[in-house]
């Protein structure tokens, strides 16, 4: 690495750890829920728990979005969705699931149509425990992930970039095709 | 003008859960409309022929998510009609009272999503804060916020907890005292008239046609159909209360009635603590244990009034120990499909979130 | 209220050839009416005050190799909800619509078309996928779809390292 290289570097470390900073105080949530736990999320953002103290707002569409709550589990059509959404996503991005269902499928372990862990399919950066999670355990997963935007660990988006084949090929076993198709009521 | 093929959701901050609406729009004006259910499609008739009767209890709430003590009632309603169960009179004043505190909450949260797609937040969060005592007092009373699991069959799973009657009857009060607001920050507020008087209207005669329930129902006809009415379950027949209803059904009118329906459920609170009576809240329903419990064969249908309409289940037992067939009846399933194909083109293309608001139409429990 | 019942129930009876009659629970019948028979039976219990219909299922019948479809009905008159039933066969599911009689059967009809694959004729929306999405195996809430399986091969399980030992050895 010549010495124009390192500084380069080190002014680039510099600079993601200024927007990390920013990144992590102001954070846009996408307004997408999947499944039931989404049932607590009126309440985590309204009066009683109110999470624009932690300096999150609701943001309409996913251009500008920095972080997708997977609420619950994950059936194949939204799982189709989902993805959609995530790859629309600017980087640096951000994945919170919520409950059992998007580790190992939870209550919904045999069920035809839904996942089973979430984490073949798309990078997690926070897990929320509960099923469902009380407002304070989501208040909790949210400062989490703003730490560890803080500390530069929520890297989940490089991950899936760097290994986007095997996610992808983990899609496509699941899904069949990937290409939403909105023929169904012609 | 060329048509335009659009969707709104399921990522749309308008749309009440997972469903989206596959709209043809000319302008702002929609076409044809159907909604995309299955997003949140889950099998649950297949996994409930794979569970015991019991272990069920654990997965029917899911099924829908604001209201789920409906799911337990007529899931317990059912076995006890197959195996023919004595329910104790204190646990039936028991469901009584969790079922009418779910229909406050569920209210609550329309006039919620009512502020929502109309731009006005305050309802919105004046709602989620009265919803959360009630959260709060199911947490105290089953241990759960959300998913209760506490009508089971034979009863209530457990009695109420000490002093919790006071802590009601305190947040009813306090609620009652705070409706008129509710009706002047939603009803007469001349913002939100504009988008809900003369708007969406639903015709009298469609009602029969589609088998729409509930509000949609009586705020058409103008009859009181009501099931706590006309077959009534649990212990209906002896409370006091009136069904609201109307003859011209737009979007006004039908929060209107759930406005209405609030002071009923209100009503219908404060008796069941006055005539609860003491004694035990559930029958011992099998010899051994419960896990292992066959409930007797037969075919039944049960059904209760929940906040959208008639809410059901159809149970077949072939005397296993799992059930052989369990077919779920959404309330909301015919407005919500056929309904929303039919009477949304005409209307804009913000007025789709009201219809979804007005009718109550809960996504988890059209795609089960 | 038991009369009106009876009464109905005799009606029925004098019209119709009924397989059998059951109350399974207060003011609820069930009628079982032969495939021939069903339509008819229909719009007389529709003309007779039973305008609602609740729901639209099926049962699946593995061992006797047939469907059983079944019609609840509702009467917001009097309360007295029927359970209209009929079988058809397993192996050709075939029904012809009941979309005139009750329109608000359609989406029912491509529900029950979707989860068992039984076919409607006249109902051409019925044969649409409705809940599922590039659906590649048999209707699933027939009895003879296995759920687990087909979960354990679309979408592979968590793998856990044992972390945990027992006296017969590590377990998972």
């Amino acid at each position: 690495m010549s010495k124009k290289e390192r500084a380069v570097a080190k002014r680039k470390k510099k600079w993601d750890g200024i927007s990390n900073f920013f990144r992590a105080n102001s954070i846009w949530m996408l307004m997408y829920c999947t499944g039931c736990c989404a049932i607590e999320l009126p309440q985590a953002m309204t009066s009683k728990y109110d999470m624009e103290r932690l300096g999150m707002g609701p943001m309409a569409t996913p251009r500008q979005a920095d972080v997708i709550l997977v609420t619950g589990y994950l059936s194949v059509k939204t799982l189709r969705r989902v993805i959609y959404a995530y790859e629309q996503m600017g980087e640096p991005k951000y994945l919170v699931a919520f409950g059992p269902c998007t580790i190992n499928g939870g209550i919904y372990y045999d069920a035809h149509p839904v996942i089973k862990s979430l984490d073949q399919y798309l990078p997690i950066d926070v897990y929320i425990a509960g099923c469902m999670p009380k407002p304070e355990a989501v208040m909790n997963g949210f400062q989490d992930l703003i730490d560890m935007i803080k500390r530069k660990e929520a890297n989940g988006w490089r991950k899936y970039q760097e290994n986007k084949e095997w996610y992808r090929e983990n899609q496509i076993h699941a899904l069949g095709e990937l290409r939403i198709k909105d023929e169904f009521h012609e | 003008m060329k048509e335009v093929k659009l969707f709104v959701g399921p990522q749309h901050p308008g749309m009440h859960g997972n469903a989206s609406i596959h709209m043809y729009v000319d302008g702002d004006i929609i076409n044809r409309a159907y909604l995309l259910p299955g997003m949140l499609h889950r099998g649950f008739e297949k996994s409930m022929e794979k569970r015991t009767w019991m272990n069920n209890i654990a997965l029917i709430p899911r099924i829908c998510v604001p209201e789920p003590d409906t799911n337990e009632m007529v899931y317990a309603m059912n076995i006890e009609a197959l195996a023919n169960i004595e329910v104790p009179e204190r646990a039936h004043w028991i469901r009584m009272l969790v079922l009418e505190l779910a229909r406050l909450a569920i209210h609550l949260m329309a006039f919620g999503g009512c502020g929502g797609p109309t731009g006005l937040y305050t309802a919105m969060y004046w709602a989620q804060a009265d919803r959360d005592g009630i959260l709060e007092l199911f947490e105290e009373i089953s241990g759960q916020r959300i998913y209760h699991m506490y009508i089971v069959a034979g009863g209530v799973r457990k009695d109420l907890p000490k002093g919790i009657e006071k802590k009601i009857i305190a947040y009813i009060d306090d609620l009652e005292a705070r409706l008129p607001d509710y009706e002047e920050l939603v009803l007469n507020n001349p913002s939100i008239r504009k988008r809900l008087v003369d708007n969406i209207i639903l015709p009298k005669e469609v009602v029969w046609e589609l088998g729409v329930t509930g509000i949609g129902m009586r705020s058409a006809t103008g009859e009181p159909y009501d099931l706590r009415k006309v077959t009534p379950y649990a212990r209906y027949d002896k409370v006091e209360f009136d069904v609201p209803t109307a003859t011209y059904s737009d979007a006004q009118t039908r929060m209107t009635l759930k406005y209405l329906e609030m002071y009923q459920t209100i009503r219908i609170i404060r008796q069941v603590l006055d005539m609860m009576p003491k004694g035990k809240v559930r029958a011992k329903v099998d010899d051994g244990s419960a896990l292992r419990w066959k409930v007797p064969a037969g075919q039944v249908y049960s059904a209760v009034e929940a906040s959208r309409g008639e809410y059901g289940y159809y149970t077949v037992s072939t005397g296993e120990l799992m059930p052989y067939r369990v077919a779920v009846r959404g309330a909301s399933f015919p407005q919500g499909l056929l309904g929303l194909e039919k009477y949304l083109p005409g209307h804009r293309i913000d007025d789709a979130p009201l219809w979804f608001d007005t009718m109550g139409i809960c996504s988890p429990e059209i795609d089960r | 209220m038991n009369n009106i019942i009876k009464e109905f129930v005799d009606n029925v009876t004098a019209k119709f050839e009924l397989m059998g009659v059951d109350y399974p629970a207060d003011l609820q019948v069930s009628l079982d009416f032969d495939q021939r028979d069903i339509h008819n039976a229909l719009a007389y219990i529709k003309g007779a005050g039973w305008t609602q219909m609740s729901l639209l299922t099926c049962v699946d019948w593995i061992a006797d190799n047939e469907f059983q479809l079944v019609f609840i009905l509702f009467n917001w008159k009097n309360g007295v909800r029927l359970q209209v039933r009929t079988r058809i066969d397993r192996d050709k599911p075939v029904f012809t619509t009941i979309t005139n009689i009750y329109p608000g059967a359609q989406y029912y009809e491509r529900d029950v078309h979707e989860f068992f694959g039984v076919e409607f004729e006249g109902n051409p929306d019925s044969y649409k996928q409705l809940f599922l999405e590039n659906w590649d195996d048999i209707p699933p809430l027939r009895k003879d779809f296995d759920a687990i399986a087909y979960s354990d091969r679309k979408y592979p399980a968590r793998k856990y390292k044992a972390n945990f030992s027992t006296e017969a050895g590590e377990s998972k």
